[in-house]
């Protein structure tokens, strides 16, 4: 069974969310301020965590952080103030997505699966982008013999861009194929990643070759080189 | 002129000024007057008196002379008279003067004229002597004088004054003898006065206007400068004082001036913070209640996943829980939406937006029921526009359901129409519409036309508020025409650019089937 870590203070939302959870088939751990989260995820490794922004002991901004530096699980933030800087603030910490308070729970569980989704794993077992090869089976990337850590959703974005090279990919048609939303959403999702990705994969991360600005569109893959 | 009157009619400066130079001209020109009527007359009153007793001693002399050619025959009379006349004599700087001798004319007897010793000194033309003055001298046979001009044989006019006396010539002949003395001098010495005073006067009216100009100036400054401080306290720039100096009235303006500026910057300050913690509760409390609507939110859909096993009213229940957490949402949405729009941190999105396109998708996500007729008129070509498509979006089905609502299942028409630079929507429906009391509150938060009424949606009350600030937001207009029985008609416009204002209007917004109507304009109450 997969587990889900859900942090939130309010224990009753959390209660809520792990029946929800488990009737989808989830196994779920529960958690109630932030800093007894780092010592549970080592243990336990979910595969997914629900963070709620604001808690107690540790902020969820700062909580993200630091599963980063030890891990590339989908983190998904749950938010009271859709509207805030606190959701950038979550997304460029390394939150993949976020749902805004009151959320639909089928519309969550529908987020989780995309988030726990496999990509990749058919006929092409290597990809290339710019300098970058894309191993879809071993789910790695490499560049210059170098492999580099992406997030599962970062690893989705660039996989979504190098297979069709020639197309520009408007932030609306990257959220829908990347995050798998069917309507219109918060387009700085697309762009808080990109960065994020181009810190990571670029020379250069503000003259990137790999990831294109299409100035009124969006992005498409690039050559690699300017 | 125009733009004199208009100086005139703006500047207290230029009328204080005009008004001062108007009676300080009267003033100089009064005194100037007489000042320039009193020394003429003096001077001349001297001259008259020296050339009076002068003219006296004269005629006393040549009367002597004459009679002396009666006792004394080597005298000859017509060198005496010749002589009298050469007695004329320009070079005496003090008084020149002229000597005519003119006989009286007899009144009794035809003889021959009186005129054999008429004559007179340098070309003097005895004809220009007044006869006003001959008249009065031959009658009191003393001394008479006149003032007058005297003309030369060659034409020339000189201002004289002529003095005569009658005198009698051996024997018996009647004659006037006249001495003229020029006033040449007396002239020049006049004029220069009046020139001076003149020039003097004039000097004096404008150095009395610079001398108001620049007091008035002066005396004004701070006067000014409230009124542009004021101005810019107008504007908003809150901090601006007038510089206070010195101790006079001027300077109680100015400190009673900063006094008001910054009662005035307390309260508005005062207000403000109020306003801005009213909205920050208003957002808090909206945030707060977020986490259990979620609890709860969850809590029913998991129990509705089981609606099959449920008792059948239970069921419902469950679906009337349902339905009010949704509303509840909508309510909790529309309150944070409002409280941005208070606070002003809503920004407007901007995005190349399809206009029929986006009013058709609002048709369909109304929820329509099938006996309910939509008419649509749309123009054929396309219409594009910039605007926040969510906002737009907002606004037109909120507007298609109040029609819905408020439509009495009457068929409801939807109007585009674009100018060059606007677009406009209209939605007209033929249902209960509203009386122009009523119209007053339409944009109200909260206010429902009758409260009485049943509801058939789950509207907040907010919606037009909120479709009223996204409308104002766009630059845009959102305006209401209702007729109690008649229906309604909304129409929205908005600029196909941010920023640009609404030049007309496409959709006037009272409906064209209608003949009396109450157009009432949100912005205007």
């Amino acid at each position: 069974m997969t587990l889900i870590m859900v942090v939130d203070d309010d224990q009753d939302l959390a209660e809520m969310l792990g029946i929800v959870l488990n009737g989808s088939g989830f196994e779920v751990d529960l958690v109630n301020s932030g800093d007894q989260v780092m010592p549970l995820f080592s243990s336990h490794e979910p595969e997914l965590v629900l963070l709620d922004v604001m808690l107690p002991g540790m902020s969820g901004i700062e909580v993200c952080k630091e599963i980063r530096k030890v891990s590339m699980v989908p983190i998904v933030m749950l938010s009271a103030k859709g509207d805030s800087h606190d959701v950038v603030l979550g997304l460029e910490a390394g939150a993949d997505d976020y749902m805004v308070k009151p959320f639909n729970p089928s519309e969550l569980v529908a987020r989780i699966k995309v988030r726990l989704r496999r990509s990749g794993g058919d006929s092409h077992t290597s990809l290339k982008i710019g300098d970058i090869v894309i191993d879809q089976v071993a789910h790695t990337i490499i560049r210059h013999g170098k492999t580099i850590q992406l997030t599962r959703l970062e690893f989705d974005l660039l996989v979504a861009l190098a297979k069709e090279p020639g197309r520009v990919f408007s932030r609306d048609a990257l959220l829908s194929e990347v995050w798998g939303y069917q309507q219109a959403a918060d387009t700085r999702l697309v762009n808080v990643h990109v960065q994020r990705l181009r810190a990571k994969i670029e020379e250069d991360a503000d003259n990137p070759t790999v990831i294109v600005t299409v100035r009124g569109v969006g992005y498409k893959a690039g050559t690699g080189y300017e | 002129m125009k733009a004199f009157w208009g100086i005139r009619h703006r500047s207290i400066i230029f009328r204080v000024i005009a008004v001062t130079v108007f009676f300080s001209v009267l003033l100089i020109t009064i005194v100037g007057s007489v000042l320039y009527l009193q020394i003429s007359s003096e001077i001349l009153r001297e001259k008259l008196n020296e050339s009076v007793s002068e003219t006296r001693s004269l005629v006393d002399y040549a009367q002597g002379e004459v009679d002396a050619t009666l006792y004394l025959p080597s005298l000859k009379i017509d060198k005496v008279v010749d002589k009298i006349l050469k007695s004329g004599d320009l070079t005496l700087a003090a008084s020149p003067r002229e000597v005519a001798l003119i006989g009286t004319p007899r009144t009794t007897g035809t003889r021959s004229a009186n005129d054999r010793f008429n004559g007179a000194s340098g070309g003097v033309n005895i004809q220009s002597i007044p006869l006003t003055l001959r008249k009065q001298v031959v009658k009191s046979g003393d001394i008479k004088w006149i003032r007058s001009w005297i003309s030369y044989r060659d034409g020339t006019r000189v201002p004289a004054i002529i003095i005569g006396s009658s005198i009698e010539i051996p024997q018996g002949l009647p004659y006037e003898l006249y001495y003229i003395f020029l006033l040449k001098e007396q002239n020049i010495i006049i004029s220069f006065i009046g020139r001076l005073l003149l020039l003097s006067g004039i000097l004096l009216v404008l150095l009395i206007g610079a001398i108001s100009w620049s007091v008035l100036r002066r005396a004004l400054s701070p006067i000014r400068d409230a009124a542009e401080i004021a101005e810019q306290l107008t504007a908003g720039d809150l901090g601006r004082r007038m510089r206070v100096v010195g101790h006079d009235e001027m300077t109680r303006l100015a400190i009673s001036f900063n006094e008001m500026a910054v009662s005035m910057q307390q309260q508005i300050s005062r207000l403000e913070n109020l306003s801005r913690l009213q909205q920050r509760f208003v957002s808090d409390v909206s945030h707060e209640l977020r986490t259990p609507l979620t609890t709860i939110r969850m809590a029913s859909e998991v129990i509705s996943d089981n609606k099959e096993k449920m008792d059948p009213a239970v069921a419902r229940s469950v679906e009337l829980l349902q339905s009010q957490i949704a509303r509840f949402e909508v309510l909790l949405t529309d309150l944070l939406e409002v409280s941005r729009f208070d606070a002003r941190a809503s920004i407007l999105e901007v995005k190349e937006t399809d206009i029929k396109n986006l009013v058709n998708s609002c048709i369909d996500q109304a929820h329509v029921t099938d006996n309910q007729e939509i008419v649509v008129n749309f123009p054929p070509e396309s219409v594009m526009a910039n605007v926040d498509p969510r906002r737009i979006e907002r606004i037109l089905r909120n507007l298609i359901a109040n029609a819905i609502d408020h439509g009495e299942g009457k068929a409801i028409h939807i109007t585009i129409k674009q100018g060059q630079t606007e677009v406009a929507v209209s939605v007209r429906d033929y249902g209960v519409g509203f009386t122009s009391r009523e119209s007053l509150h339409l944009f109200d938060r909260f206010w429902r036309a009758d409260p009485s009424r049943s509801r058939l949606r789950g509207g907040t009350g907010l919606g037009l508020s909120i479709s009223l600030d996204d409308a104002n937001l766009h630059q845009g207009l959102l305006k209401a025409w209702g007729s109690p029985g008649r229906g309604a008609n909304f129409v929205l416009t908005v600029p196909k650019t941010p920023g640009i204002s609404i030049e007309r209007e496409p959709i006037p917004i009272d409906p064209p089937d209608e003949l009396s109507t109450i157009p009432i304009d949100p912005e205007e109450d």
